[in-house]
């Protein structure tokens, strides 16, 4: 009975970390006032990129930094169209994704139909370092051990990167004049800060995040190229509700993650758990699976409308958010 | 201090905006030749084969007009009413999920109408439609009104809920659900009863449908809305700025109610035309227009004639990608999409460059 549950507390953890990535990613991109609605197509586009290069040169930690630098490079088309060119951000954003899921089919299409065929993950060195180990000791706690501390390197990372965040928004300086902008450009602009400089920075460091977390599917999902499913499979979509969801909070995000990930599981899991406790579960398989799927996005609408019904606003959503900052319109 | 600074054109002229327009779209389908060349297809070849969509040396050429049609038709509607959304600043990215609420209140008219006249049929599900989608589009228009709910974000979420329903609808074996084909084991989609698929008049072999012709006028009738009547203008007023419209005494509230209603009901009509001449509903019925209507509506600046213009381009785009996939399988609808994400990228650049103007500092105390 226990496995059970370790089991669902693991698979929530391993099929959900990407959404913390892309979650974080762009709440660094939202703080800084602008709403990037690309991040489907900016995971995508890490996550193949990154690959190649991984499966190319045998090694995780190249696959990695080629990642977070591909999407890195399509956050800096995004900053030069939005913040130097003024572009539309809901616009230049939808374009990515557009954009980004195509070129993950074509470069997986032409390579699939090429000679040398798509490179395999399995047996591979990057196979190896990608996988799950057992942190000594940790791992050894009963009932949380095995669910929290086996697991792939990833993992980890993503939570470091919230963590780590969070403490650049509360305990830092920059942190603290990321967020002036987000509220108020024009304010922060007058009393010195570079907003340009601070929009592109954080604007490709978040899209570099969130293409780890394209990557981390695309490792968890065994490498495989399908011509008919991409990695991301909507998560990208999922992580813009779940920053709502989270508050704009990166150490919220850790949480909303978790309960994101818990109806995710629920989901793939409900017959199992019907199974297993044919009494108190049995009623799970009565509830389409299309319900668990939607259930992100509806919680997400009630807290956006909930939220915004309160008269105090104690939201964390950027004032500034969607609106271009251009200095004579001051 | 900077050097070079950045200055709004104080003239916009059309004819720099059209020049700089094109070669934006002439750098992206260069771009897009070079991919082919590293795919080692010659690209004047493919070119040719996409943008004629088939139609040389065809004999059955009509049928590519009609299926140009059953792509551009939503298209264009589509665009049209979310381009009244944005004239109003109003950012509904709901395309997607108004089209899919549209088109199950249509199927529902239409999988219970065997036997009623054909025209009564498709006029109940036109309204149908539109009501329903209407509603949506009013309710988060009074959330935007009343509390200032972020519209972005809310009709985001719909269009995945709606993807989620549809697809629960069409994956779900049970009595009540009549959109189900009886004689099938697995749950598939039925086709709709003679009487709820689209009529058309017949010229020789081609069928012109009944929906192009709608999708013309209305073409007419939203241009002549936005730009000769009152609340066309007022449209145009709260755009520019609210705070304006309110001195001016407009009520700001029921005029975003009064678009946003006009807006999804229209896209909720290209639904109800679009499955009425598909015959039949799926999960990809929207074809993806609430996203590329978005594009469409903004490379067209929001101007009518001009997203009519480009809807037929970005039509002949996608199915000449389709058409020209029969000779080249190696490139399929990707490139399509490839592609357009490329030119919107130029235009994006070109629309900076015909609206400003890099000014050095000095010149420009000197002015």
């Amino acid at each position: 009975m226990l496995d059970v549950f370790t089991l669902f507390l693991f698979n929530i953890i391993v099929y959900n970390i990407p959404l913390l990535y892309g979650t974080t990613g762009e709440i660094m991109i939202e703080k800084s006032g602008s709403l990037n609605l690309g991040v489907e197509g900016t995971m995508a586009i890490g996550a193949v990129v990154g690959y190649l290069a991984g499966a190319k040169t045998d090694s995780l930690f190249v696959a990695c930094v080629v990642s977070f630098i591909a999407s890195g490079l399509v956050g800096l088309l995004f900053s030069f169209l939005t913040v130097t060119l003024q572009a539309n951000q809901n616009v230049t954003g939808l374009t990515i994704t557009t954009f980004g899921v195509a070129f993950y089919y074509f470069i997986g299409n032409a390579l699939s139909n090429s000679a040398s065929g798509w490179p395999k993950l399995s047996g591979t060195r990057l196979d190896v370092q990608s996988q799950a180990f057992e942190i000594p000791l940790l791992s050894k706690i009963p009932f949380f051990g095995k669910a929290l501390f086996s697991h792939g390197i990833l993992v980890y990372l993503g939570v470091i990167i919230a963590i780590l965040m969070w403490l650049y928004f509360k305990k830092t300086v920059p942190g603290l004049k990321l967020r002036a902008i987000g509220e108020n450009p024009g304010a922060a602009d007058s009393l010195g800060v570079n907003v340009a400089l601070y929009k592109y920075t954080h604007i490709i460091i978040g899209s570099g995040i969130m293409g780890l977390g394209g990557l981390y599917m695309g490792l968890n999902m065994g490498g495989t190229f399908e011509g008919s499913n991409c990695w991301i499979n909507g998560y990208g979509w999922i992580s813009i509700a779940l920053v709502i969801f989270a508050n704009w909070s990166p150490a919220k995000a850790l949480l909303g993650t978790l309960v994101f990930g818990f109806f995710n599981t629920l989901r793939v899991q409900n017959a199992a758990l019907a199974y297993t406790f044919p009494d108190t579960l049995g009623w799970l398989t009565k509830i389409p699976s299309h319900f668990f799927s939607a259930l992100p996005f509806i919680i997400t609408l009630i807290v956006l409308i909930t939220s915004s019904l309160s008269s105090k606003n104690k939201s964390g959503e950027p004032q500034a958010i969607g609106r271009n900052y251009y200095r004579e319109d001051r | 201090m900077r050097k070079y600074h950045l200055v709004r054109r104080a003239d916009a002229r059309l004819k720099r905006t059209l020049i700089y327009y094109a070669i934006g779209i002439l750098v992206s389908l260069i771009i897009g030749a070079i991919i082919l060349v590293a795919l080692g297809i010659n690209p004047l070849d493919y070119y040719g084969r996409m943008f004629t969509i088939g139609l040389v040396g065809n004999r059955y050429g009509y049928k590519s007009i009609e299926g140009l049609l059953k792509i551009f038709v939503p298209l264009l509607i589509t665009s049209l009413a979310l381009s009244l959304s944005f004239k109003m600043r109003f950012w509904n990215i709901g395309g997607e999920g108004e089209f899919l609420i549209g088109a199950i209140a249509a199927s529902i008219v239409a999988f219970n109408s065997t036997g009623m006249p054909n025209f009564v049929t498709v006029l109940l599900m036109c309204l149908a439609a539109m009501i329903s989608s209407g509603i949506i589009g009013i309710a988060v228009a009074a959330l935007k009104v009343k509390f200032n709910t972020n519209e972005t974000l809310m009709t985001l979420m719909i269009n995945y809920i709606m993807l989620y329903v549809i697809r629960y609808i069409g994956e779900t074996k049970a009595d009540w659900n009549f959109f189900l084909r009886d004689d099938s084991e697995r749950p598939k989609f039925g086709t709709f009863p003679d009487s709820a698929v689209m009529a058309g008049i017949p010229i020789g072999q081609f069928k012109l449908l009944w929906s192009v012709l709608i999708a013309l006028a209305l073409t007419a009738i939203v241009f002549v809305y936005l730009k000769y009547t009152k609340q066309g203008y007022e449209i145009s007023v709260v755009g520019d700025s609210s705070a304006t419209a309110k001195y001016a005494g407009m009520s700001v509230g029921k005029i975003v109610l009064r678009t946003m209603f006009i807006s999804s009901a229209m896209i909720g009509l290209a639904a109800a035309l679009a499955v009425s001449s598909a015959g039949t509903i799926s999960d990809t019925i929207t074809n993806n227009v609430g996203w590329t209507g978005i594009i469409v509506a903004w490379l067209s600046k929001l101007s009518v004639p001009a997203v009519f213009v480009t809807s037929v381009l970005i039509s002949i785009l996608q199915y000449g990608c389709q058409a020209a996939a029969t000779q080249y399988p190696a490139i399929d609808s990707n490139y399509a999409d490839l592609l357009q994400g490329i030119i919107l990228f130029s235009v994006l650049v070109a629309d900076f460059a015909a609206n400003f103007k890099i000014v050095r500092k000095e010149d420009a105390k000197n002015a």
